[in-house]
Formats: structure tokens, sequence, C-alpha cells
């Protein structure tokens, strides 16, 4: 029986589209390792027109991820080549979510990942040992526990390696003969001691931009990657819909059975569309709030006023805690931000509630519940 | 294109039959491809008639046009004069650009027809004729800086076409323009091409609702008349137009045209253009985008493997922009340009594109060039690139050229100077008008070229007569620049004169007959001078003598007097002596202004500083020997100001200052002004620091030279209370602002010793005072 989970990896929930997209792709050309071929891993994650025939059933492939579609083909393409990609951008704007599903696509695994924080050591990221066996061994490849970059280049799949520059340089560094040889040396196992890269392998790194300068790459490293800036997603309504569908996904896995409202996501999404952007759509000039405004933490509010009206509520969204939820979504400098947004909701939400009205009226009647 | 375009397709309805008498081949303007496609028909068919959508105003400019001299980006200029307010507005001035690139498919027909001695027309409407059949503010009537005349808003514009992009997943018309018509064009038989071409336009035509208003309709109809009389005459005629006419030529709908305007009302002229203009990137242009690129893309398929031009394009553009980058110091590899190269191939592949094109170019360059987060500091990369793939090519048109004599005469003027018209680069010459004849010569041409408005010259640096700054200097410095637009301003000024000088004499003349105010004929005469142009005819001095009769503006006649002084003083130093009499004209303001200034004693806080420097001005120009009869009359004034009830503090302080320089007797009243402002009600005491700026504007050496003024002065100040002095401290600081700061020092130090204070402590605040203040400071940094 399959175990629950509170989010499966993109191989995992998308596993009949993958299984549907290979079973098509027969025809087109693979580069080596790869499990689809770059033309279906678009199609994976751009979406298909038409819906696939695979095993007596249409598999309909959607689009998963909502923006640049050029960038998705840039960064497919660069995989196919000796380079890494390396994605930068504010958080929130789905860099994780396009390197899984790259990975999941590509390879068939999004797991094999390394997780960039202050404490990284180089053992995290190529490999270690176990202690006991190697005390009693001495270093044999049983001893040695291979870490994501192993991992990588012994089985040909990509690895991850999530917000790079949150690593100390010095770490980061130990990627850069890896990364040009494709070789990974292991002194201690002697002349055995060399793990070439199987084709296939490569890196997908992740780099936030509100931590430049907390590690800044090395322009040696930086020679070894391409890279593609990600950028918040640009069209309100492209917004509006990645919130309720990832909303809706969090809340199916969480066997949470409520009907989605289209009418709260729009609002969200221009309310965090316009203070990202410091300008309404009306023309009014705004304060931006030092917190990242992303889609993340849109869906995230939605979500939390999901459950908030799931469990306590009447089991539909009301206007005022999603106004009230906002708040949450306002890091460091809570108290400023506050007003800020109170400042959104005194001029711009005051002139839509009298110009719209609807649920914009209901949305400025909320005002108070910002605290 | 499967699904797109389902139904009836082109060649049913429009067909290409090389057998047929007339052949009506679709183009998109400055399509390599279409000029690629075109040329085969051509050599495939053999027309004895070539015939282009075009003003056929233009027909004798053809030659000029296909000549082997003239090197494109080239364009025809038209301009209209609405002299009657037929279209809008009386006089307006109507114009627009008919660029035409080396990959213009028209240039292409006319380039063929040239060569084979085949006869080429151009069968649209006159510009005036597309103008009366467009409604205002549609088509050619839009309001914008620079119409083109080739409107392609049919053709890449509207909800059929976003549909379009959406549906085969491309980011603009462009891209999907580029993907199917462009580069798989490339491998398609012409006939298949054509037909595609047709489907598409037929399409576009399908999903636009009005035509008549932007005149699109009665151009059409003109058009196939002419083509009728073409086919009457000759036995194969190839029509080269916007595929989207193709249609409607066939099938023209009758519309009733206006009369035409008079004969000579519209011009036409041709001439030279940049790559920069004709990119539609740039906003003001139709077109594709990215001219140099598409250019380059020609070059290729007129080459010895058409088949791969695109990707040697984009081979090409890769490694002149990794050059270029390595030029301007950036740390760019080998490696990074086969990467970028391998990207564009990648995406051509992944997107379906026989060869990479310009997005893959693009594309390429952003993720292998740009190191980090693609932000302004690391755009270098795209900004080299989009120089690149726009072109900085300037171009030539042939010697015979037809243009009009002012445009000549400039060209002419410029090589005469030594200025080189064949670079599109900003470039700067430095005068010394005052030492060197010729460049006096230069700097009245350039002034010249400013008053003309033509956008060619900008004085940098230097003497500025008109406002009265700067007049020290003794070098001017411009910069000046050739471009398509001054030729445009040119072609527009024209009508004013055959030579430059003509037509700024004639400009000048229209000017000051439209002048009101005194003070701006002056200024025009400041301007003429400047240009070195004499008023043979006497027409500007009569009317400005007109003017300063009528005139009763006390400001408009300060100023006219400011400008003719700085021409009488400046005579000699710019070798344009005695060309006006304007000592009969300065006299003639002089006079007006003295007996309006009594009448000026209230004016307004803002006026001050004018009028102040308007007074001392004509008290100068009392000096000089030609207006030495105008002294009393002025002091008379001033005395006569004084007595006004009203009388602003700062113009009181400036005439009594005036006429202390006169006469030194006037101190005494100076001080009992000075007292009486001091030691008044709180209201007067503040108004005293304005009485005291006014003072110092004009009568400095009261207080550095008189031994008495500083310590009466002083004596007043002494006397006011503490708080009273610090509420006036700011004004009159602003008071003192007068005096030079070695001035200021030495009143200082003569104020201190009245009070027994060393000079050394005023020097610098005491040791003591730096290290309280540094207290303090420590003080504050603990608390924050």
């Amino acid at each position: 029986m399959e175990q629950a989970m509170i989010r499966p990896q993109a191989e995992t929930r998308y596993r009949k589209e993958l299984e549907a997209l290979a079973a098509a792709d027969e025809g087109n050309r693979k580069p080596q390792g790869w499990k689809l071929s770059p033309k279906a891993v678009r199609d994976f994650i751009l979406g298909r027109k038409k819906p696939l025939k695979y095993e007596g059933r249409e598999i309909t492939i959607g689009k998963k991820y909502l923006g640049n579609d050029a960038l998705v083909e840039r960064c497919i393409i660069t995989l196919t080549g000796s380079r890494g990609l390396m994605l930068v951008g504010e958080p929130g704007t789905a860099k994780t979510l396009l390197s899984e599903l790259l990975t999941a696509a590509i390879s068939g695994v999004s797991t094999n990942t390394i997780q960039g924080t202050a404490g990284t050591t180089e053992d995290m990221i190529k490999y270690g040992w176990n202690y006991a066996l190697l005390l009693a061994q001495g270093p044999s490849r049983q001893a040695l526990v291979p870490a994501p970059l192993y991992v990588g280049m012994e089985r040909g799949i990509l690895t991850r390696f999530e917000e790079i520059t949150r690593t100390p340089a010095e770490i980061q560094d130990s990627l850069i003969s890896v990364m040009s040889d494709k070789v990974l040396s292991v002194p201690e196992l002697g002349e055995e001691g060399f793990l070439f890269a199987k084709p296939g392998f490569n890196v997908i790194g992740t780099a936030n931009t509100r931590d430049r300068g907390v590690n800044e790459m090395s322009s040696a490293l930086k020679r070894r990657f391409n890279f593609e800036t990600v950028r918040p997603v640009k069209d309100v309504r492209l917004e509006k819909e990645i919130i309720l569908r990832e909303a809706s996904a969090m809340a199916k896995n969480a066997g949470v059975d409520m009907p989605p409202d289209t009418g709260a996501a729009e609002l969200l999404a221009s309310t965090f569309h316009e203070l990202r952007e410091g300008v309404s759509s009306m023309g009014h000039r705004i304060e931006k709030p030092s917190a990242v405004m992303s889609t993340a933490e849109a869906v995230s509010v939605y979500y939390q006023t999901m459950m908030g009206a799931y469990y306590y509520g009447e089991g539909t969204i009301s206007i005022r805690s999603l106004a009230a939820n906002l708040t949450g979504a306002l890091g460091q400098e809570p108290g400023e931000d506050l007003e800020k947004v109170r400042g959104y909701f005194s001029t711009v939400v005051r002139d839509k509630a009298e110009k719209e009205g609807g649920l914009w009226k209901e949305y400025y009647q909320a005002r108070t519940a910002l605290k | 294109m499967e699904g797109i375009l389902p139904g009836a397709n082109g060649p049913e309805m429009i067909p290409y039959d090389l057998t047929a008498s007339c052949v009506y081949f679709p183009v998109r303007h400055h399509s390599p491809i279409c000029s690629f496609h075109l040329l085969r028909t051509l050599e495939a068919y053999q027309p004895d008639c070539v015939l282009v959508e075009g003003p056929e105003t233009a027909n004798e400019l053809i030659p000029l046009l296909s000549h082997p001299d003239a090197k494109p980006p080239l364009a025809l200029y038209c301009a209209l004069r609405d002299e009657t307010g037929r279209l809008g507005e009386k006089d307006e001035l109507y114009r627009c650009y008919y660029p035409f690139l080396d990959c213009s498919p028209e240039l292409t027909a006319l380039r063929w027809a040239q060569e084979h001695g085949t006869e080429a027309r151009f069968m649209d409407l006159p510009y005036s004729g597309i103008l009366l059949a467009s409604k205002a503010g549609q088509g050619l009537r839009r309001p914008d800086e620079r119409r083109a005349y080739q409107d392609e808003g049919y053709f890449s514009h509207g909800e059929f076409l976003e549909k379009l992009c959406e549906k085969t997943g491309l980011r603009s018309f462009d891209e999907f323009w580029e993907k199917y018509f462009e580069v798989n064009g490339l491998s398609m038989a012409t006939a298949d091409f054509v037909s595609l071409m047709h489907t598409y336009c037929l399409l576009a035509r399908e999903n636009t609702r009005d035509l008549q208003s932007d005149g699109c309709l009665a151009r059409e109809a003109h058009m196939a008349r002419r083509i009728s009389e073409a086919c009457g005459k000759f036995q194969r005629v190839l029509v080269v137009t916007g595929g989207f006419h193709s249609w409607g030529l066939l099938h023209p709908v009758e519309i009733e045209q206006p009369d035409p305007f008079p004969e000579g009302a519209e011009q036409i002229y041709p001439m030279v253009y940049t790559m920069e203009a004709a990119d539609a990137l740039n906003g003001y242009a139709s077109g594709m985008q990215s001219p140099g690129f598409y250019c380059r893309v020609w070059e290729k398929m007129r080459g010895e493997d058409p088949g791969e031009a695109y990707a040697q394009t984009v081979l090409d553009l890769i490694a002149a922009c990794g050059r270029r980058l390595r030029h301007n110091g950036e740390a760019l590899s080998v490696a990074d340009e086969t990467c970028a190269l391998d990207m564009a191939r990648g995406l051509s592949g992944l997107r379906g594109k026989a060869q990479p094109g310009l997005y893959e170019l693009r594309d390429g360059v952003t993720t292998a060039f740009i190191k980090g987060e693609e932000t302004a500091a690391t755009s270098g990369p795209m900004q080299v690139l989009r120089k690149l793939t726009t072109g900085d090519e300037v171009g030539v048109l042939p010697d015979s050229a037809l243009v009009p004599p002012l445009v000549s005469d400039f060209q002419l003027q410029c090589k005469r100077l030594g200025l080189n018209l064949n670079s599109a680069q900003r470039q700067q010459s430095i005068l010394n008008i005052f030492s060197s004849p010729k460049h006096r010569e230069v700097s009245r041409f350039f002034h010249r070229t400013v008053f003309l408005d033509s956008n060619f010259a900008q004085l940098v640096k230097g003497p500025d007569l008109a406002s009265q700054r700067d007049r020290s200097l003794i070098r001017e410095t411009w910069a000046w620049r050739w471009d398509g637009s001054v030729m445009a301003a040119l072609v527009d000024q024209s009508v004013s004169g055959g030579t430059v000088r003509e037509a700024c004499g004639l400009l000048l003349e229209r000017q000051m007959l439209e002048a009101t105010l005194t003070g701006d004929g002056a200024g025009l005469l400041v301007q003429g001078f400047l240009m070195g142009l004499e008023d043979a005819s006497g027409k500007l001095h009569s009317h400005l003598r007109a003017l300063a009769a009528s005139d009763g503006d006390f400001f408009s006649l300060a100023k006219a007097c400011g400008h003719l002084n700085t021409l009488l003083e400046m005579g000699r130093l710019y070798r344009q002596e005695d060309t006006y009499d304007y000592t009969g004209l300065l006299d003639q303001c002089f006079g007006k202004v003295l007996s309006l200034l009594p009448s000026m004693a209230a004016i307004k806080d803002g006026q001050l500083s004018d009028c102040l420097s308007l007074i001392s001005r004509l008290y100068q120009l009392s000096a000089r020997k030609e207006f030495a009869n105008r002294r009393a009359g002025l002091l008379d004034a001033l005395e006569s100001l004084l007595n006004e009830p009203d009388l602003h503090p700062g113009l009181h302080g400036g005439a009594l200052g005036l006429l202390y320089g006169a006469d030194p007797s006037w101190q005494a009243a100076i001080e009992t002004a000075c007292g009486g402002y001091l030691r008044g009600s709180r209201e007067q005491m503040m108004r005293s620091a304005a009485f005291l700026r006014g003072l110092f504007s004009t009568a400095r050496d009261l207080v550095l030279v008189s031994e008495q003024f500083l310590p009466s002065l002083d004596h007043l100040f002494a006397r006011l209370e503490e708080p009273d002095f610090l509420a006036l401290l700011p004004e009159l600081r602003l008071a003192f602002r007068s005096f030079t700061p070695a001035e200021a020092a030495r009143i200082a130090r003569r104020a201190a010793a009245l009070h027994g204070v060393s000079p050394e402590v005023l020097r610098r605040p005491p040791a003591e005072h730096y290290a309280y203040g540094e207290t303090l400071d420590a003080w504050a940094a603990a608390r924050l």
C-alpha cells in the first residue's frame, strides 16, 4: 500500500504523464542518459495541447510551470551540454519547482538533492564514510557513503544543489573540478579512486538573489554554469491560476475537500502583484513592502485562509480572514510593512471598491482585520 | 501550420501563375525571405513591367534609389503643408518616411528592373491623396512623430494574431514570422512560399474590420486602376505590394476621391537614413525588428550557401559580440561563444526551426554570456548584441540625387568647413571664435543650423549671448551629428530658401514680424548677429523700432536694452561691426524704460533680481559716451522712484546705491534709510535685509571703501534685540552674498575690529569648540 505523503515528489505526482511521454517519445532523439527527449521534457513542463494515449487511456499533459516558456527551453538545452544550470531569482519564483520538474523528467528522479546551508560541508556534497566499516575494513567502496554529487555521477542522473550561495565559497568551489573534468577523485581508494561521471550527469543549482553577497560565487565556478534569471510572474491572470492550482493541490493532499474560490484568488493575486510592482492597475503609486511578495507567499496566504475556513469556519473562504492572513506574509519588517499594506487598502482597495464594488467592497471593509 | 489555417487556401483565391499576364507578389517590408523569393520570381517570370507599392509622385526618384552608387538605408521623405486647413489646422505640416533597406523586397524589385532595363513604377496614391482618403487620427494621419508609409498594423497586430502566437507557443508575431516564413521559407519552393503568404494575409484581412478609415480601400482602388492600365500596355506585369493588399487589388472597392491638393503642395525627396531609425524596436518604424541582423541574412542569402544563411549569420554575430565584449574588457572565453552557439542550435531544434534565428541568437547570448543575475549591471552583452543586430550603417545617395537646394548647400558648407558627414557618430568641435576667422565662420554655420531647428549641432559650452551667461568664455564647444532626421528637418525648411544663409534670413524676418515684445525682437537680433546675417533690407530694424514704440512692458524693454548693449559691446570681438544701427535703437528703448521706471516701485519679490540687474545695466549703459546724455534722466527717474509710497525695499536699496555711485553725498540718505528700516516696526525691521541686498548689489564699494558706513551699520545692528537679530540673520546672509568670499572676510575683520576682537579669532573656531563637538558626537552615537 502506498504510504500517504504531505507532498509527493514530481516523479510520483506525475508518474502517469511521464510514462505516457516516454511511450510516445520513441522516435525522438535523446541525449545520452536522459529518460526523455528534450521535446518531451518541454512538453512535460509546459504542457501539450493534445492528450496522449497510454494504456488505453487519454493522459493530459498539463502546464506545470507558468511563466517564461523560452526560459524553460533554454534550461533544457543547457542541460544537454557540459555546463551546469544555475537558476537565480527572488525567493518564491518557482526556481525549486522548475529544478524539480527538470530532474524528474530528465533523470526520472528529483530527490538527488544537496540543500545548501551555512553548515554544508564537502562530505555532504561528494561522499562521506561509514566509520564502523572504515575502521573494520579500511577504505573501500563499501565503506564509502555517497553524497548526491557522487550519486549523480555514478548513476548518470542530475544532481540538484539548492540555495548554493548559502554554502561557504570554499565548499562551493569543490564543484569546480567535477564540473569541468566530470571526474571525482577519492584519494583514499588509491588507484581505483576515480569516479568518471556517466552520461546524463549534470548539476542544477538555485540561488536566491536576496542572499546576494552572503557567499558570492567565484568567477571560476560561475564559468561552469549557464545562468537563468527567474522573474516573478508578470501577469495577474497567471498568478491567480497558480494560486488556485497550487492551493487546491495542497488541499487535496491534506484531504481537505473544499471548492476553490476564484474571487478570493483574484483579490490576492492583484494585491500581491500591485504591492510587488509598486503601482496599481488604476495607476496609484504605492510603497513596496520590504517583504518578498512572491507568488509562493500568496499561495500560502490563500491556503492558510482555506484551512481556517475548513476547520473553524463555514467551509467557504471569508474575505475578512483573507485580509487578516495577509499580515503573515510580511516577514522582516512587519511593523513598517503593515503600514504599507494599510496604505494600499486606504488608497487602491478603497478606489477599486468604489469603482468595481462586489468583492473589492468587502475586501475594503475587511481592512480593520489588518493587525 | 496545420490546424491554424482551415478552409480555403491562398492559391485557390489568389493564383500564382507565371504564364499569366499579371502576377501578384506579396511581401512583408524589409523581409529578406520575401526578397529572396521575389528575386526568383523576377528571374522566372521576366516581367516587362514591375509595379511597386509606393507613392506615384516618387516615380522620378526610382533611378536614384536603384542607382548602383546608392547605398541603403535610404528613405523617401514625403511632406505636405496644408495651407488651407483641409485636413485640420491651417498650415500644419504632415510628413512621413518610406525607408528602404538592402533587404527590402521593394528595393530588390526596383534594382532588378534597373539592371534589366525593365519599366518600374510606383503605383500608389500620392501622399496627399492618402491623407485625404484617411480619417483624422487614422493611418498616416495618426499623431506620431515618425510616421512610416508602410503601415503593417494589419499584418502584425490584432486579436487573431495574438491567438496565433498563443497557439503556436511563440512569444510574439515577429518570432512567429521568423519561424514559419523567414527560416522555414528558405527551404520552400517559391510557389509554396507565395501560397503561404497569400493564405496568411487572407486570414489577417478576414480578421480586420475597418479598411476604410485609414484610406486602405481608396489606395487599393487606385493601385488596381494603375495595374489595369499597365496590363493594357505590357505583356507581363509583376505587382509587388504588402501581402495584405493582394486580395483588395483583385477585388477593388470604388471609393469617391476628394479633389487633390494643388500641385506643388506636396514634396517628396530621397534622403539618407540610418539603421537605428529603421529598427522597429525603437518604436518609430514599422516592419521588422533588428534590420542589421536581417540585412546580414540577406547578404548570406545572396552568397554561396543561401540555405545556411541564418545559421551563418548567428555564428557571425556571436563571434562579433564576443569580440566586442572582450574589447570592452569583459572576460569572455571562446567556450562561452561555443556554448552560445550550441544553445542557439539546440533551441532551434527544440522549437522546430530548420536553423537558429534572431530569437535563438538572443537566447544563446542571454544564457551563455551573462554571468549571474540578469540586471542592468550585467546587461552589457545584450546591449552589444542589440547594437549589432540593429546595425549602424548610414545610407549614401548617388551624387546625381535630387535634393532640395537647401540640403545641397548644407552639404556643400559642411564640406567647405571640413565637417565630415560620412559618420553617424556624434562629433565635437572646439572653436576659438575670437582668434580664428575660420572658427568664427564654423560657429556662424552651427548657429544657423540651430536656428533652422535641424537638430544637427548643439552648443555644449561657450558664451551664451542670448541669456547673457558665460560671456567671458572665449571658446565654443559644439557637439554635432549628421543623420536622416537632420536631412528631414532641412527638407522641411527648404521652402524658406535655397541656401542655409537665405533660409535663416527669411526665417529671422518672419519671426521678427511675429514678435510682439521688444525684448524678443532684440533677442532675434542677437541670433542674427551670431549667425552673421546682415539686415540688408532694414526690415528687422524698422520692425523693432515700431515694436519699441508701442511696447509698454518695462521688463521687455529693459531686456531689449540688455541685448542691444551686448551687440554694441561684442561687435568688434565677433568681427561683426556696423551691421545694424544699434545705438539709435538702444537710445529709443532707454528713453522708454526711463519713463516707465517710477511705475515699477511695487514689484514682487520674485522680480527683484531681474529688476536690480536691469537698472544696474542701464546705469552702466549711461556711462558709455553715446548715452552720457541719458545719465541725468536715469538719476531723475531713480529719484522719483524713491518717492513712490509702496517702493519695494530691495529696489529702494538698489536705487539708492546707484544714486550714491553717481554722487557720494547720497550716503547720508542711505544711512537714514538703513536706520529707518532697522529701527522701525518689527515688520519694517525684517525688510531691512532686502534693502541691504538691493543696496549691496549696486553699491558694494559703499561698504568696502567708505570709512563711515560700516561703523554706522554696525551701530544699528548692535541696537537690535538678540532674538530679532537671529530672526534677521538668514536674510542678512543672503544680502552679503553680493560680496566675494575675500571681500566678506575683509568686512568681517573690520566689523570684528570695531568690537575689539582680533582677526585671528575669526579664522577658525577655537579648539575647544571642536572638542565639545566631538564629545557631543560620541554622546549621540552611544545612544543611537
